[in-house]
């Protein structure tokens, strides 16, 4: 067997890297001012939609201190606590992986519905400690729009990480 | 990619898992750690939020220009389609306009007359810096923008940031070339502001919708919905007078008022420079980072309403 030249593994490295690259960038995204009315509220988690994507299909190229770096990361663009987008994050990771036998290899659709139900009790999680770091009780509706508006968009989301998937990381 | 043969990994594989469960939960734990010493505000998790920010504020400034131009040209189309009844209105306005401007010119130079007369000490001019708005804060749980305008520019914890409309929020990270505002719908902020028609002293509160509430009015308040609600300049760190919003709701007595700043087209916010760093700083401990009210504000803010 051939050893990869330095190029080839260079090119390799820059493939695995895509997936925790994508991510990183979709952190960044996610505070741009866009004008659409009450956006701002509501901006869809790609972070969250990209993480669980991969942790269905490439789980070993999410390592969890990635994850955790982009959680920081955007926790720190956004202005929310620091490490409440990391640990949603990591959990939706750990609830993903664990329930990955009955996502992987299926229809688009079971997919789907699989992060539909995973990403509700992480937006519950976000809520709750959001709620208990605040001291009082904060209105549930911003958080419910936005769960409602990440769980719709997946499927845009998700068919640009089938392109990239399929291109890129191979 | 091919398994080297002689495979090593069928027996590395029950270690990495162990230890990769062992940094999953370290990570974890890690994550909480940060969010309770950032609840404690602990001046390290300040500071290294502030590196981050001034770090991948440049990136944001970059990529939010085509996103600035697409929204512009988006604009562009919608208002070309109500030019017509726009002029139309306009002019109607500017007559009116005219007419205050008259009125206007009258009080001001009663003012100065009855000023003059009692020997008032007038407030001095106000310094500030314009910044351009380059993110808003995603998300469900804050509201806040971040600007290009930090320390080098002699922004300072605390300043007010008003757009054309009225007040927008207080400064309350200063980086050196990048700022974050806290809106006045964000859950943490409280601001010292009165009616204007009756005077009332209040203090508005956000809570991360559109409309942020008014508490703690004297029992013997009468607002009713149209009253403008200004800054009242108390604790000294928003300058008096600031334009904020007009009363909408009054349900239940919780009384709502809608901020005249149109958050959608928010672009460009002006800070202004009291030159008192009034707000506390996060050294001392038990008050939260953005407070104008200062050492009571965390116990008041939790009572009831009056």
């Amino acid at each position: 067997m051939m050893r990869p030249t330095a190029s080839q593994r260079l090119d390799l490295w820059v493939r695995q890297s895509a997936p925790m690259a994508l991510t990183a960038v979709l952190a960044v995204l996610s505070v741009i001012t866009v004008g659409i009315p009450g956006y701002a509220a509501v901006v869809p988690g790609y972070t969250a939609m990209a993480t669980f994507y991969w942790a269905v299909f490439r789980p070993d190229l999410q390592p969890a201190s990635a994850l955790f770096l982009i959680g920081i990361l955007q926790d720190a663009l956004t202005g929310m606590p620091l490490g409440l987008t990391a640990v949603s994050l990591l959990l939706l990771h750990a609830l993903a992986l664990s329930q990955r036998p009955a996502l992987v290899t299926k229809p688009f659709l079971l997919t789907w519905l699989g992060f539909v139900v995973i990403q509700l009790p992480i937006s519950i999680f976000a809520w709750l400690m959001m709620s208990a770091l605040q001291f009082q009780v904060i209105g549930p509706e911003p958080v419910l729009f936005q769960y409602l508006v990440t769980v719709l968009g997946f499927p845009v989301v998700a068919w640009i990480f089938v392109r990239i998937h399929r291109y890129v990381v191979r | 990619m091919a398994k080297r043969p002689g495979s090593f990994s069928s027996v590395a594989q029950p270690v990495r898992s162990l230890w990769s469960r062992f940094a999953f939960a370290t990570l974890i734990a890690a994550a909480f750690a940060l969010m309770l010493l950032g609840k404690a505000d602990v001046l390290m998790v300040e500071r290294a939020r502030v590196v981050v920010l001034d770090a991948l504020a440049p990136v944001i400034e970059v990529a939010s220009r085509p996103a600035e131009a697409v929204t512009d040209m988006l604009n562009n189309v919608r208002d070309l389609r109500y030019l017509r009844a726009e002029n139309a209105r306009l002019t109607v306005e500017n007559d009116r306009l005219d007419r205050w401007q008259h009125v206007a010119r009258r009080l001001e130079a009663e003012n100065r007359a009855l000023k003059a007369l009692t020997n008032f000490v007038p407030p001095r001019d106000l310094d500030f810096v314009s910044a351009r708005v380059i993110a808003d804060g995603g998300g469900a749980f804050v509201r806040s923008v971040v600007i290009t305008a930090g320390r080098r520019h002699g922004v300072t914890l605390g300043n007010a940031a008003v757009s054309g409309e009225g007040l927008v929020g207080g400064v309350v990270e200063v980086g050196e070339n990048y700022s974050r505002v806290l809106l006045i719908t964000d859950l943490n902020s409280q601001i010292p502001v009165v009616v204007e028609r009756t005077r009332d002293p209040a203090v508005l509160t956000g809570d991360n919708t559109r409309a942020p509430r008014l508490v703690y009015l004297p029992q013997n308040a009468q607002v009713v919905p149209g009253d403008r609600v200004i800054t009242s300049g108390h604790g000294g760190v928003f300058p008096p007078g600031l334009a904020v919003g007009m009363v909408t709701a009054i349900t239940d007595g919780v009384i709502r008022i809608t901020p005249f700043v149109d958050w959608e087209r928010l672009e460009y916010v002006r800070l202004l420079q009291t030159g008192a760093d009034g707000v506390v700083q996060p050294e001392s401990a038990h008050i939260p980072p953005f407070s104008v009210m200062g050492q009571e504000t965390e116990t008041r803010s939790r009572g009831v309403l009056p």
